[in-house]
């Protein structure tokens, strides 16, 4: 009989190891967002493994929804063309993880503004997430910026949101004034989805 | 690259030689009549040379669709690729441009320009007359200024500025209707209202300007030296509605925040005709505040909301 341990140190050795172990983490009454992390950053990207969910867009980035998790969490593909980024975001007070699969993605991270919102709002630190590495946030550690900041080289990301949410408010930088906003996806289980 | 390719793969379709660390793109790609992708990024390429002579006039600048020298070491744009009218997609990201040639507007076809993380201080109005072009990136550069012109780029969707040194646009911004995206972060956007700019009171040639073409004084080109046949072809229109007149270089600069839900203001540029003119952007032309203009119902009004949900989605 399998012992319940607070946290496992999980490995995907594929991408479909790694949703199959995620049902199983997500199906227990409680989850260990160190546990979560640690086997995000566990499976090493293969691009043989999601190709297929990695489409392109040429004016910006697109989400790419790869697993539904029974509604526990979303699981999705993040593309990134030269150039492209996201607004600063909030993220409906769910777990955001996000795994670099290919390139790379600076995150800028800022501090909510205040409530009068009428100036510009502070950074409160910005680093560069290389291939593999798996970033994490919520919204008591604040809100964030994703870009891909290279002229050369597109970027893919793997993101996991638990629970789920299909909208979320972006930010004015220079105002910190906020604007609530539908998220859609571009493909799901590989198809195009066209609206 | 071998000199037999365009023997042994005359049906060759795409080409990726990036990261190969190439300083030149030899003649021997010229006769592969098939290439439409041509990818170089990330090599040595920038010197003279780099791009075969001839290019534009062989069959692979007929059959040149997708051109990538990003990552390269151009410091230029380089001239033989001008002649490329078929081009739908050009990037010269990351190298080491200082300008756009005017002569950008040869590449009739174009629809994707990627020109991100160089070093451009200014964009040539000609960039305009590119009538097919939808996605613009002009990210992380040193342009200071946006001419009005490029609101003529009827089918952008997409226009990429941030990181930029702007501190306000052209008004003429808001005629883009088709703009999906617009990113302005990380310009130092002028922030208060400023006070009236200088203003130059106008040359007895530009006064004279500005008869002959608001009275409509017929002239032929036999009638006036050339160097005055062009100066007269170069009149802009005066935006106020109750002016109808023209200006040439003597022209009121005028700062005017369109508001944005209340609280962000766009500094747009405005540029009148004499200091008694007023935009049409404003109902009091020299309040000392500047105040929202969301009273009236007017064009102005409308675009400026419609790019309110460009720049805040």
């Amino acid at each position: 009989m399998e012992q319940l341990v607070q946290t496992e140190t999980w490995k995907a050795g594929s991408l479909e190891e790694l949703v199959r172990i995620l049902h199983r983490i997500f199906a227990e009454e409680k989850v260990s967002v160190e546990e979560v992390q640690a086997l995000m950053e566990s499976y090493e990207s293969n691009p043989e493994e999601w190709l297929q969910y990695a489409k392109f867009d040429q004016y910006r980035y697109t989400r790419n929804l790869v697993d539904n998790g029974n509604g526990k969490f979303n699981l999705m593909i993040l593309c990134w063309g030269e150039g492209h980024g996201s607004s600063i975001h909030d993220h409906t007070d769910s777990h955001c993880f996000m795994k670099i699969l290919q390139g790379n993605l600076k995150e800028t991270l800022f501090e909510w503004p205040e409530k009068k919102g009428n100036g510009e709002m502070s950074k409160k630190s910005e680093r560069v997430l290389r291939e593999n590495q798996c970033a994490y946030i919520n919204d008591s550690i604040g809100l964030h910026r994703v870009e891909n900041i290279s002229h050369t080289e597109s970027a893919v990301s793997l993101h996991l949101y638990s629970p789920p949410f299909d909208s979320c408010n972006t930010f004015d930088q220079r105002t910190g004034h906020k604007h609530k906003v539908k998220m859609t996806f571009y493909s799901q289980f590989g198809e195009r989805t066209l609206c | 690259l071998p000199a037999g390719l365009s023997q042994w793969f005359p049906a060759l379709e795409v080409l990726d030689v990036s990261g190969t660390g190439l300083a030149e793109l030899g003649a021997e790609l010229l006769a592969l009549p098939q290439l439409h992708t041509l990818l170089a990024k990330n090599n040595r390429l920038g010197g003279p040379g780099s791009l075969p002579k001839g290019l534009a006039e062989a069959p692979l600048g007929r059959s040149l669709r997708v051109l990538n020298l990003s990552g390269n070491r151009f410091a230029e744009v380089p001239p033989a690729l001008l002649g490329l009218r078929g081009l739908q997609s050009l990037s010269l990201g990351g190298n080491r441009l200082h300008g756009i040639p005017p002569d950008i507007q040869e590449l009739r076809s174009l629809e994707f320009l990627y020109l991100g993380g160089n070093f451009i201080t200014s964009i040539p109005p000609e960039l305009a007359n590119l009538p097919s072009l939808s996605y613009l990136v002009l990210c992380d550069n040193k342009i200071q200024s946006i001419p009005p012109q490029l609101a003529q780029l009827h089918s952008l969707r997409s226009l990429s500025l941030h990181n930029n040194l702007l501190t306000y646009l052209p008004r003429e911004i808001l005629n883009l209707v088709h703009l999906e995206e617009l990113s302005l972060r990380g310009n130092p956007l002028v922030v208060r209202f400023v006070r009236d700019l200088t203003y130059n009171p106008p040359s007895l040639q530009e006064l004279a300007g500005r008869t002959i073409k608001t009275r409509n004084v017929p002239y032929a080109p036999s009638d006036l030296p050339e160097n005055l046949v062009r100066y007269l072809s170069l009149a802009s229109n005066c935006p106020n509605p109750k002016c109808g007149g023209v200006y040439f270089d003597s022209c009121v600069r005028q700062i005017k925040f369109v508001d944005f839900c209340g609280k962000y203001r766009l500094p747009l540029m405005h540029y009148l005709c004499s200091p008694e003119c007023s935009s049409p952007c404003s109902s009091a032309s020299q309040s000392s505040t500047s105040q929202s203009e969301s009273d009236s119902e007017d064009e102005a009004s409308v675009a400026a909301r419609r790019m309110q949900k460009v720049l805040l989605g």
